[in-house]
């Protein structure tokens, strides 16, 4: 079994027994956002780096390149969808995102679709638009997808080796 | 994305088994699009919650019929496991809300009248389904949500459902993307 994400473990802790419990104090791996300018450009940030790492794991891995096609038309749909958003906000559009260097691993790929995942979760809260909700929260869906995907895809390796 | 027709029958689909949950008309008109665009507040977000609980209920419910009946292969148990054990966080986190806020909580059914389920593929489709349910519905109700931290609490729940999903689609053999 893997080992699931703390912020996964406290919404598991059925032991809780209050909101307060729960959210009280803010858990110490969540980030605040503070507006929707700092969500969209963290998600850029993370889109690009996962993006990065879906390209060198494509040029390594013929067979995995339906699967990185796949997701990159999300990202591409995904980035629409946000500089639509940045519009409906009046927010200044998104700067070209710069891809970091990066390996074929596949681990550090689980690590980067997490650290995106939970920047849409986290960054709902902070982006005050009930549309905007609801456009990066389906956004969400398909990153929670691809991240399930992943994790098949991980422990499908994992039982080969 | 789903054309209009399966986008219909899929909504139609997901009230069906919410009604059957025991999810309010107000929320049940949310979903199928029937209902008045509630406005975000304590009370939108108290029906959120009590029909979020009603749908974790019943998905503890196929959890427990599975293992209870011995329906689940063995080889997925772990999964099963595992899921059930996210739903009832989820419902617990979420009657801790509603206790809270001094709203009442519902109780599960008596009975899901889930209807005959053979072990193996017939029960996985059957979890499958459920776990649809549960996306939709937190899907198309999040963006009512009012209170950040229960706005929080339902994206991470969201992001648990469609592993679930995802995990039964690809043990039906179906795409994933």
């Amino acid at each position: 079994m893997r080992v699931v994400a703390s912020r996964r473990a406290v919404l598991k802790a059925g032991a809780l027994s209050t909101f307060a419990a729960l959210v009280g104090p803010r858990r110490s791996d969540a980030t605040d956002y503070a507006d929707a300018k700092e969500v969209f450009d963290t998600v850029d940030r993370l889109e690009a780096e996962v993006d990065a790492r879906l390209g060198a794991i494509a040029a390594r891995l013929p067979s995995g390149r339906p699967l990185v096609s796949s997701l990159e038309a999300d990202h591409r749909r995904h980035r629409t969808v946000r500089a639509r958003l940045r519009g409906r906000l009046h927010l200044s559009p998104a700067s070209p995102a710069v891809a970091p260097a990066t390996d074929a691993a596949l681990d550090a790929l689980r690590t980067a679709q997490e650290a995106l995942v939970y920047a849409h979760a986290e960054g709902l809260p902070a982006l005050g638009d009930a549309a905007a909700v609801d456009a990066m929260a389906h956004n969400m869906i398909d990153l929670a997808r691809h991240l399930a995907v992943i994790d098949l895809w991980m422990e499908m390796e994992s039982s080969r080796a | 994305m789903l054309e209009p027709g399966r986008q219909s029958a899929r909504r139609e689909f997901v009230v069906g088994l919410a009604r059957a949950a025991g999810v309010s008309s107000a929320i049940l008109g949310m979903l199928d699009g029937t209902g008045e665009a509630a406005p975000r507040g304590e009370e939108t977000d108290a029906a959120i919650l009590s029909a979020a609980v009603a749908l974790e209920h019943q998905a503890i419910a196929v959890y427990d019929q599975g293992a209870r009946r011995n329906l689940v292969p063995a080889g997925l148990r772990s999964y099963a496991t595992e899921f059930r054990g996210d739903h009832a966080g989820h419902r617990d986190t979420q009657i801790a809300i509603l206790k809270e806020r001094g709203a009442p909580v519902p109780d599960a059914l008596e009975d899901y009248h889930f209807g005959p389920m053979a072990a193996g593929d017939d029960w996985i489709r059957r979890a499958l389904t459920i776990e649809i349910a549960a996306q939709d519905a937190y899907g198309a109700l999040i963006s009512r949500i009012r209170a950040k931290d229960y706005l929080l609490s339902a994206a991470f729940i969201l992001v648990d459902e469609i592993r679930h999903m995802t995990v039964w689609r690809r043990v039906l053999g179906l795409k994933i993307y």
